[in-house]
């Protein structure tokens, strides 16, 4: 176990040297040389006011959404409960979008906009267990639920965003989900919250272990099922709010990571928990990289300028692709 | 969670005044109409009920007339057409996947046709008008297709709509990278044009939909009786005489043919193919297939019209998307509708069932209208037990096929 643990730590390391030296403007010999205290000014401010922030955002904001999915997944026994498909992620992005269109929150105020989020995430949670009821039984139909959930929260976000369209262009990549931009005040922003719920969710591993075995169970064993189950809930609405309020909605990852990190860690969350939120930074990270050199090589290759590869766009494809692949693997199963 | 579908007995018994016969046509009537002569009437220059027909005689000679029979007719026309047709589709769709929640939207049908039609746009191409149908279908045809093929034909509903999910999420990322792309005006442009916009459209708009419907109203008379022998699942279809898949595919490739033109005309209009279908199956509970299709085409076309009134007049001066009313109001209440079509056939269900296996609701369509149906329907019921205690065809038809 431990040894897997130092292998991720290693890939989460080569990952973030990579994403240092993957943008444009710097060679990886500059980085070298203002790592170790050289450089201009303005090689300076590149790698630690630009790279350094927006790899360490990259980091704790795929922690934050692959922790979310896993006590997502746990409380609510259902292998495709992700924030993504439970209504939470587009309820955090009308909060956030209706916040700032009201003059509530503006991007200077974000603490604000991480409130609104969180907000918007139960809102959209309670409008999926509105829906869902009691046919809550069957998890493929509380996925399917849970889209019809993202059209109406998506149609409501779009209202906004046209009444008020002069926050379209910027808000736009936020849809996505992107790491573009980010910088010292978002990572400040991200890790004391990340930080306080990370911890929350950690002291409810053992909790939501025993609400993995079932209701049954877990009552038999002493625990009051329901008030941890809404506790964590709480929890992953938390968490995923503020991912949102950083890098905006990033595709899949909460719904599919937790599974990587199940497979890698076993079902005991006391392990998995830290293990999930580690194989997320590693993915949001990685992604993050590969966008960055892609955008970089395909900038070259068109010899256009402006033209990027949001990280947002790659984990979606990434994800679709392997939620297909699950899919056609399982025959028989009717989920 | 399933296609509204008691035996006609047990909805005659218990049957809201509002499904009385005659109630579908006169309540859709009165609806088409108010929202026409609001559409009509309403906005700037308000040109009262009873002056209309005086300004649409008077054509261009006034500044009324020329609002309305260049502006408004042609934007109600395309507001029934459009409607009808995604209507249409989504009943087509449903009827044959056997699947109350198989709509464009989940198909990845619409998002296919939406990144035809904006990729040009933002890739400054200048094509000629003429071929955006065309790419609208090549969009929509991918995403189905690949929708369809990557879960397996007929699989369980629910890994369809996953599938299909996943696919329109990798579309819709695709759609965002291109919007990232693009500069503010094109922007503003493109969001507006995915949302499903019927503002300034005029007559050539119209015309331009002409064709498709020549080619996919022929389509739908010879397909509809094939939906109702495919109402009763794979086995009993192919038993019949009907190739399951093939059908299943030829349904696809109308309704893309359905989708794609109006797609590319006023954007995808969300959610009217689910609401519409399930509108006309909660009026009729006990009609086949081919009454559906019609008055889902009705309903579609109202429930657009309806529509588009708020989306020109509630923020006015602003126009707001009718894609986001119909979005709004179509999935709360056709997922009203569709709960309390399945109630009635859930407790039909559970009193039947015995064995572990429950089909997931709406898996199993039991015919009661058309006649043919009925009777297999009913030798087969001889053999197999209650309904409810079957498992769903689906999944084991497809494994036989491999």
């Amino acid at each position: 176990m431990s040894r897997r643990f130092g292998a991720l730590t290693a890939l989460a390391v080569v990952c973030a040297a990579v994403e240092l030296v993957a943008g444009r403007g710097m060679s990886p010999g500059t980085v070298w040389e203002v790592l170790g205290g050289g450089g201009d000014t303005t090689e300076r401010h590149i790698l630690l006011n630009l790279r350094v922030p927006r790899l360490l955002v990259a980091l704790g904001a795929g922690a934050c959404l692959a922790v979310a999915g896993l006590v997502l997944q746990s409380a609510l026994r259902n292998p495709l409960a992700g924030p993504e498909v439970t209504g939470v992620t587009p309820g955090a992005v009308l909060g956030a979008v209706t916040a700032t269109a009201l003059g509530l929150a503006g991007w200077d105020s974000p603490l604000a906009v991480v409130l609104a989020a969180c907000a918007g995430g139960c809102a959209g949670a309670a409008l999926l267990w509105l829906l869902a009821g009691r046919g809550r039984g069957d998890p493929a139909q509380t996925a399917v639920q849970g889209v019809l959930v993202s059209a109406v929260l998506g149609g409501l976000t779009a209202m906004v965003l046209l009444v008020e369209p002069g926050e379209l262009g910027s808000v736009v990549q936020w849809l996505v989900g992107t790491t573009e931009g980010r910088v010292w005040e978002h990572w400040h922003l991200l890790w004391p919250w990340a930080l306080v719920w990370g911890a929350a969710a950690w002291l409810l591993a053992g909790p939501l272990t025993l609400l993995r075995c079932g209701d049954d169970i877990a009552l038999t064993a002493g625990l009051a099922a329901r008030r941890a189950r809404t506790l964590a809930l709480l929890c992953a609405v938390a968490l995923t709010a503020g991912a949102v309020a950083a890098v905006g909605a990033l595709g899949f990852v909460g719904l599919l990571v937790p599974h990587l990190a199940v497979a890698l860690f076993g079902a005991d969350l006391r392990v998995s928990l830290p293990g999930a939120a580690l194989v997320g930074a590693v993915v949001v990270c990685g992604a993050d990289a590969a966008a960055q050199l892609s955008s970089r090589l395909l900038a070259a290759g068109l010899d256009s300028g402006r033209l990027t590869l949001p990280v947002g766009a790659l984990t979606a494809g990434l994800g679709a692709a392997l939620l297909l692949v699950v899919v056609r693997r399982t025959p028989s199963r009717s989920f | 969670m399933s296609a509204p579908e008691p035996g006609p007995a047990a909805v005659r018994s218990r049957r809201p005044a509002l499904r009385a016969p005659a109630a579908q046509p006169l309540l859709a009537v009165v609806l088409l109409a108010v929202s026409s002569v609001c559409a009509l009437s309403l906005g700037t220059p308000d040109v009262p009920p009873h002056r209309l027909v005086g300004a649409v005689l008077e054509g261009d000679t006034t500044l009324a007339g020329i609002v309305v029979t260049e502006l408004r007719v042609p934007r109600l026309v395309l507001a029934i057409v459009a409607g009808a047709c995604l209507g249409a589709a989504g009943l087509v769709l449903q009827e044959a996947l056997r699947n109350p929640l198989a709509v464009p939207e989940m198909l990845g049908v619409s998002s296919g046709a939406a990144l035809g039609v904006a990729a040009p746009l933002v890739l400054a191409l200048s094509l000629p008008a003429a071929v955006q149908p065309l790419l609208a279908i090549g969009g929509a045809a991918l995403g189905g297709g690949l929708t369809l093929l990557a879960a397996g034909l007929g699989r369980s509903p629910s890994a369809v709509l996953l599938t299909g999910a996943a696919v329109a999420a990798a579309l819709q990322a695709a759609l965002l990278v291109l919007m990232v792309m693009a500069d503010q005006l094109d922007l503003q442009l493109i969001y507006r044009y995915l949302l499903g916009s019927l503002s300034a459209r005029t007559w050539d708009d119209v015309t331009g939909l002409w064709p498709w419907l020549l080619v996919a109203a022929p389509a739908l008379v010879v397909c509809a009786p094939v939906l109702s022998v495919m109402r009763l699942g794979d086995e009993d279809a192919e038993a019949l005489g009907v190739r399951a898949q093939r059908a299943r595919l030829a349904a696809l490739a109308i309704a893309v043919v359905l989708i794609a033109p109006v797609t590319a005309v006023c954007g995808p209009v969300a959610w009217v193919g689910f609401l519409a279908p399930h509108l006309a199956r909660w009026f009729n509970p006990g009609a086949g297939a081919v009454r559906w299709l019609c008055w889902s085409a009705v309903w579609g076309a109202v429930v657009v019209t309806v529509a588009d009134v708020p989306a020109r007049l509630a923020l006015a001066p602003v126009e707001t998307p009718v894609g986001a009313w119909t979005a709004l109001l179509g999935v709360p209440a056709g997922v009203a509708l569709m709960r309390s079509g399945g109630r009635t056939r859930a407790r039909r269900a559970t009193a039947g069932s015995t064995a572990g296996h429950t089909p997931a609701p709406g898996v199993r369509a039991v015919p009661a209208g058309a006649g043919a149906p009925q009777d297999a329907r009913e030798e087969q019921s001889g053999s197999d037990g209650p309904v409810g205690a079957r498992p769903a065809p689906g999944p084991t038809a497809t494994e036989d096929a491999r």
